[in-house]
């Protein structure tokens, strides 16, 4: 148990190194290393930010980068002073936090559970089986949904059978419903792959910790409480960071996929605004303007989340 | 003894958490299961048949004829070839760069180690857009070439802090020691490190991997006049998309009309490219379900 | 070990191939190849194709055609332009103003005397239409040409459509209005509430998925008698631009859809199905009328019907001439070619060879050519009789239909320029489904038996033809290039937006009066009238310019 406790309290610390010239010398190879890694950042990720200035332009393919008009702000006034945008931003992050909390928890909950099974053979076969639906195009998969859904389909006819509807109910014309769907769907096709993560996070935790556990008369739940959870803290704290980032890039696919006109309101991501309202029609600077909306919020939410991080002491991005 | 220990120690609490388990776990099965055998059905049924929908579990009307149309079509062996070898190169030279790269930014001596991270965090949240990284590409000698497939995804900060955190669960004591013993950082990576990382290392290409096999827009964009490094991906979504029809010209439709590929087909396709890369699955399996001692750690 | 001696070796080959794959190889010297884009989506055809293969040795030249895949038209035009380097041949659907803003393309005014069959195929006063603001032209719209007699059979376009075996059950009456229409399909559907094998019908279904809305948007264009312009109506008097959106007639058949709706008649799925749940119903046969464009829906589900021997209990699909008053004219059907000014065929500043490339596209036009192109190859795809007429075996069908086939058989080349009408020889179609024997042969029992009943032949007669419009016609190769750029085009996307929100709520309402006075409030914050005024500048101008031939 004194393993146990310690792993539970220790927090990481951050060695102070001074920059002196023999720490240099010391760090040769990492710098090197670095140095050329950087270089290779620079050119694949940062020098293609250049695009950004279609955001403040006039883009048009023929002028280009360099001899497009320059409008300053307007495509971002544009955007802002549209109440379509800004109902797309609400969808956007009502989706994205919903599907991260959904697909976060129930890829850390099967990974445990997982775990926990003691046959080898199971253990496998219900990974392999688990994972797969990661492989199907989300066409297949919306297919599916709206067959399921669809007042024939199987939910209907379980939810008339047990009373719990007195007539078929269609689940797409109803707003309320297309958030939690949308959810649904995505934990349906990622947890199992989601959770290969956290399986190979488990894979580190040290086995002779369960038999101490054991020893001391802990039960399964405790087991998980006290050694698996801690033991994922980590890859739990550095995929939800990250995650975090992300929950402006609630997708695009899916909600085209099973959107329809009475449910458009809060079907439409800013993915799908800036197809309909930018590139088809011939507008690609209110993609770009809307892509940098988006990198904006996504920086300030990581460097927020990660300083929340740093203070409770958990691993971060940075 | 030590059986009879642990049969003692099995309680109600612990025998509900099992069968509790086990549901879910058939549950949990069932349904994903479904979708799968769903597609299956599907690809071994009849293509006009299909259409009517209503099939489940089990064809209605059996054919091979999907997978007959799916393997006549052209290039398809090239695609295979470039495809085999983007996701071998792909997979084994991103998993060498973001293994480094970790590997550097968990060295808790590293001067920038907190700069080099956040440097490459910001890149997952950023992207300059479609047009200037073709032009970007085509500058260098890119475009219309197999490199472009995988220089430009050799390092991902996701692939790098999955790695890193992994690594930073390894005690220091180790590389100390390793360095006492006079070790440079190549010898600590190569030896010491990277022995103990293996279940990552699996994670990682497995995430590679998959994403190099089933990524074709970068076939499409890059090499589109370049039928000799067509990818498995592009000709399959170009046998698709004749039917997805995202144009809405009517012109557009009239003339793919003729042409619809039944979602049976799709399906085939389907199926056809997810059987190799779910073959790989085991090999990797076996490094994250056997839980793994880290040889001789002890705290 | 040994593992890892494989890998190395896995590694090896595939650098090996990876190195081979970024040799280029060198075509055939004697053909000429060229490359084409086309910013559509379409099916390739293998490289060995036969039929490509003897037009090549015809012509002199081939084609490598690539389609649009996984990205818009703007989007693939846009990298395009980015990039610098184009295709010999491009067609840039939605993305054409960009090429030629772009100055990608190159002006065929000079060359196009010169080829006979390029200058044959359009008109001078059709021609001069596809000036650009510069003078010149650079590209040619590949569809809905008619050489010499047309030839009409199917009506490729949108209809109310019934299953015969209503009509069969009421004795084939005369149908003429909205009303008569949906009177029919209750009546039949209460005498009738099911298939032969159980199965529900289902008495009247709308598709509603995405773009494809235009089966419920656009009928009341059609009930008031006017063609498909498509986003308005054109009044050929005054040649005054009418909404048809706020017409009363509008009213009146949303009204009616609403009351159809609360009956239980109009399908409750309507409104979310996908396309793809559409076309399973429809394929079923338990859907006995809907409104849609025979493109949309025929071609797979006819096939679907005969398969399962549908057709034999009355499920085809004929179409009927449903205006909202009886005694009006009506033209769901107009005779005549659409010259769609908006894009083409082009050739691109990329292609060295742009005399040859123009050859190609002549060369192409010949008869020989184009009876490969439709009818395929003589004794394999088609069959000729004494009287020189070509037919087809049911088998020869069959196999045409068939994908692998197309594939490595039959090219198209679909988006060059192309005739329908009479073949040069006087005898034939241009293509097989305009040939009118071939066309009748491959109709069902059902639907011969129907046609008959009204004395008719073909899907056309069903509905009667009109002459072609005005020389404005057809307002949609406008509308469609209209972007957010100008208040018109603003107005244009926002009521398409509101359109599919509100028509569906407006045919589900308890009230429909209040609901359509909504829908009308919301309507009118769209600015519609902007968007009409710019579409009645663009009349005026169609209409100055046809005037100067007259």
């Amino acid at each position: 148990m004194a393993a146990i406790a310690k792993r539970k309290k220790e927090k990481i610390t951050e060695p102070k190194v001074k920059i002196t010239w023999k720490e240099v010398k010391s760090q040769k190879t990492l710098l090197i290393w670095s140095a050329f890694i950087v270089l290779y950042g620079i050119i694949f990720c940062y020098l293609p930010l250049g695009g950004w200035l279609m955001g403040f332009q006039n883009y048009r393919p023929k002028d280009g980068l360099l001899h497009s008009q320059f409008v300053g702000l307007a495509k971002f006034r544009q955007l802002f002073s549209d109440a379509t945008f800004l109902r797309v931003i609400r969808n956007t992050l009502a989706m994205g936090v919903i599907n991260l909390a959904a697909t976060f928890f129930m890829a850390i909950l099967f990974a445990i559970l997982l775990n926990d099974i003691k046959s080898k053979g199971g253990k496998k076969v219900v990974q392999t089986i688990s994972y797969l639906p990661h492989f199907l195009s989300w066409i297949i998969v919306t297919g599916i949904l709206h067959d399921a859904l669809s007042g024939t389909g199987i939910v209907n006819e379980l939810l008339l059978k047990f009373g719990v509807l007195d007539q078929p109910l269609n689940f797409f014309a109803h707003p309320k419903y297309f958030w939690p769907i949308v959810a649904f769907a995505n934990v349906w096709k990622e947890t199992g792959w989601n959770a290969i993560i956290y399986l190979s996070a488990i894979t580190s935790i040290d086995p002779s910790l369960y038999e101490a556990a054991s020893i001391d008369g802990a039960g399964r739940w405790a087991k998980i409480k006290y050694i698996t959870l801690p033991g994922i803290r980590p890859t739990i704290m550095i995929l939800l960071l990250m995650n975090v980032g992300n929950v402006l890039n609630a997708g695009f696919e899916i909600q085209y996929l099973l959107g329809n006109g009475l449910v458009q309101s809060v079907s439409q991501t800013i993915d799908i605004y800036v197809l309909k309202w930018g590139i088809s029609q011939n507008d690609f600077a209110i993609g770009t303007a809307a892509g940098i909306f988006k990198s904006f919020v996504s920086i300030v939410l990581i460097v927020i989340a990660n300083e929340i991080a740093k203070r409770y002491g958990e691993e971060r991005l940075f | 003894m030590q059986l009879f220990h642990k049969k003692k120690k099995t309680s109600v609490g612990d025998t509900i958490f099992v069968v509790c388990n086990t549901l879910f776990m058939i549950c949990f099965v069932l349904i994903t299961l479904y979708p799968i055998l769903n597609t299956l059905a599907i690809s071994f049924n009849d293509g006009t048949d299909a259409l009517r929908g209503g099939i489940y579990l089990w064809p209605r009307k059996f054919t091979l004829k999907n997978y007959i149309t799916v393997l006549q079509k052209d290039n398809l062996v090239t695609g295979a070839y470039i495809s085999v070898a983007r996701t071998v190169i792909g997979t084994l030279l991103s998993l060498a760069c973001n293994a480094v790269l970790a590997f550097i930014v968990s060295r808790k001596r590293f001067m920038f180690k907190k700069q080099l991270s956040l440097f490459w965090v910001i890149t997952m949240y950023v992207n300059g857009g479609m047009i200037p990284t073709f032009l970007l590409y085509k500058n260098l000698g890119l475009t219309n070439s197999f490199w472009v497939y995988v220089i430009p995804g050799m390092f991902s900060a996701f692939n790098m802090l999955v790695i890193r955190t992994y690594m930073n669960g390894i005690p220091e004591s180790l590389e100390e020691s390793a360095q006492l013993d006079g070790a440079g950082y190549t010898t600590v990576f190569l030896k010491i490190i990277s022995p103990l990382c293996k279940p990552v290392y699996a994670t990682v290409a497995l995430f590679v991997a998959v994403g190099q096999w089933n990524s074709w827009f970068d076939a499409m964009l890059y090499n589109r006049m370049s039928s000799n490094l067509t990818t498995l991906q592009y000709e399959l979504m170009k046998l698709l998309s004749s039917v997805t029809n995202q144009g809405n010209s009517v012109e557009a439709m009239k003339n793919a009309a003729g042409a619809v590929t039944p979602t049976s087909v799709r399906a085939a396709a389907t199926v056809l490219t997810m059987l190799p890369i779910v073959c790989l699955y085991p090999f990797l399996q076996r490094y994250f379900v056997t839980g793994l001692t880290i040889g001789g750690v002890k705290e | 070990m040994k593992r890892k001696k494989f890998v190395s070796l896995l590694l090896l080959a595939a650098m090996t191939t990876a190195l081979a794959g970024t040799q280029s190889v060198k075509a055939d010297d004697e053909i000429k190849e060229f490359t084409a884009f086309f910013a559509v989506p379409g099916a390739e055809i293998n490289d060995d194709n036969e039929i490509q293969q003897m037009i090549a040795e015809i012509t002199g030249a081939k084609c490598k055609e690539t389609w649009l895949t996984g990205q818009t038209a703007q989007e693939a035009v846009g990298t395009l332009i980015a990039g610098g380097e184009y295709p010999d041949f491009i067609e840039g659907n939605e993305g054409t103003t960009q090429l030629y803003d772009a100055g990608a393309l190159v002006a065929l005014d000079d060359y196009i005397d010169n080829y006979p069959n390029i200058k044959e195929f359009l008109t001078e006063e059709e021609w001069d239409k596809l000036r650009q603001d510069d003078g010149h032209i650079y590209w040619i719209p590949q569809f809905s040409n008619i050489y010499g007699e047309e030839k009409a059979t199917t009506h490729n376009d949108e209809a109310f459509w019934i299953q015969t075996r209503v009509l069969e059950w009421a004795d084939y009456p005369e149908i003429h209005t909205m009303d008569q229409y949906f009177d029919l399909i209750e009546k039949y559907n209460e005498a009738n509430p099911e298939m032969e094998d159980g199965t529900a019908n289902i008495p009247y279904t709308i598709l509603c998925d995405d773009w494809r809305y235009f089966c419920l948007e656009n009928a009341s264009q059609f009930l008031d008698g006017y063609p498909n312009d498509g986003c308005v109506m054109v009044d050929p008097e005054t040649l005054e631009v009418i909404d048809y959106n706020t017409t009363p007639t509008a009213k009146a058949y949303f009204g009616k859809l609403n009351e159809e709706f609360k009956k239980g008649i109009v399908d409750p799925e309507s409104f979310t199905q996908t396309y793809d749940e559409y076309i399973a119903k429809l394929s079923t046969g338990r859907v006995l009328g809907m409104i849609d464009q025979w493109w949309d829906f025929a071609y797979t589900v006819n096939d679907a019907l005969k398969q399962q021997g549908l057709d034999k209990q009355g499920c085809n699909y004929v179409p009927l001439p449903i205006t909202i008053e009886e005694g009006m004219k009506n033209q769901w059907h107009n005779s005549g070619g659409v010259l769609n000014v908006s894009s083409g065929l082009a050739i691109t500043t990329s292609c060295e060879d742009v005399e040859g490339a123009l050859q190609f596209v002549n060369d192409l036009l010949s008869q020989e050519v184009l009876d490969l192109r439709y009818w395929g190859v003589e004794g394999v795809d088609y069959e000729v009789d004494e009287n020189g007429e070509y037919y087809r075996t049911e088998e020869m069908r069959m196999t045409a239909a068939d994908t692998a086939y197309k594939a490595s058989h039959i090219c198209n080349y679909s988006y060059f320029p192309q005739y329908s009408g009479t073949s040069r020889d006087g005898i034939n179609a241009m293509q097989p489904q305009f040939q009118p024997k071939e066309f009748y042969d491959s109709l069902c029992d059902d639907v011969k038996k129907c046609f008959a009943a009204y004395g008719a032949e073909t899907y056309v007669d069903m509905l009667g033809t009109s002459e072609a419009p005005g020389p404005w016609y057809p307002m949609w190769s406008y509308s469609g290039t209209m972007t957010t750029n100008t208040p018109g085009g603003m107005a244009r996307l926002k009521i398409d937006e509101i359109k599919h929100e509100y028509l569906p709520k407006v045919v589900m309402a308890d009230d429909f009066d209040s609901a359509w006075e909504e829908y009308m409030g919301v309507y009118d914050s769209c600015d519609p009238q902007s968007f009409l005024d710019e579409i009645q500048a663009e009349v005026n101008r169609r209409v100055e310019e046809a005037a100067k031939y007259q």
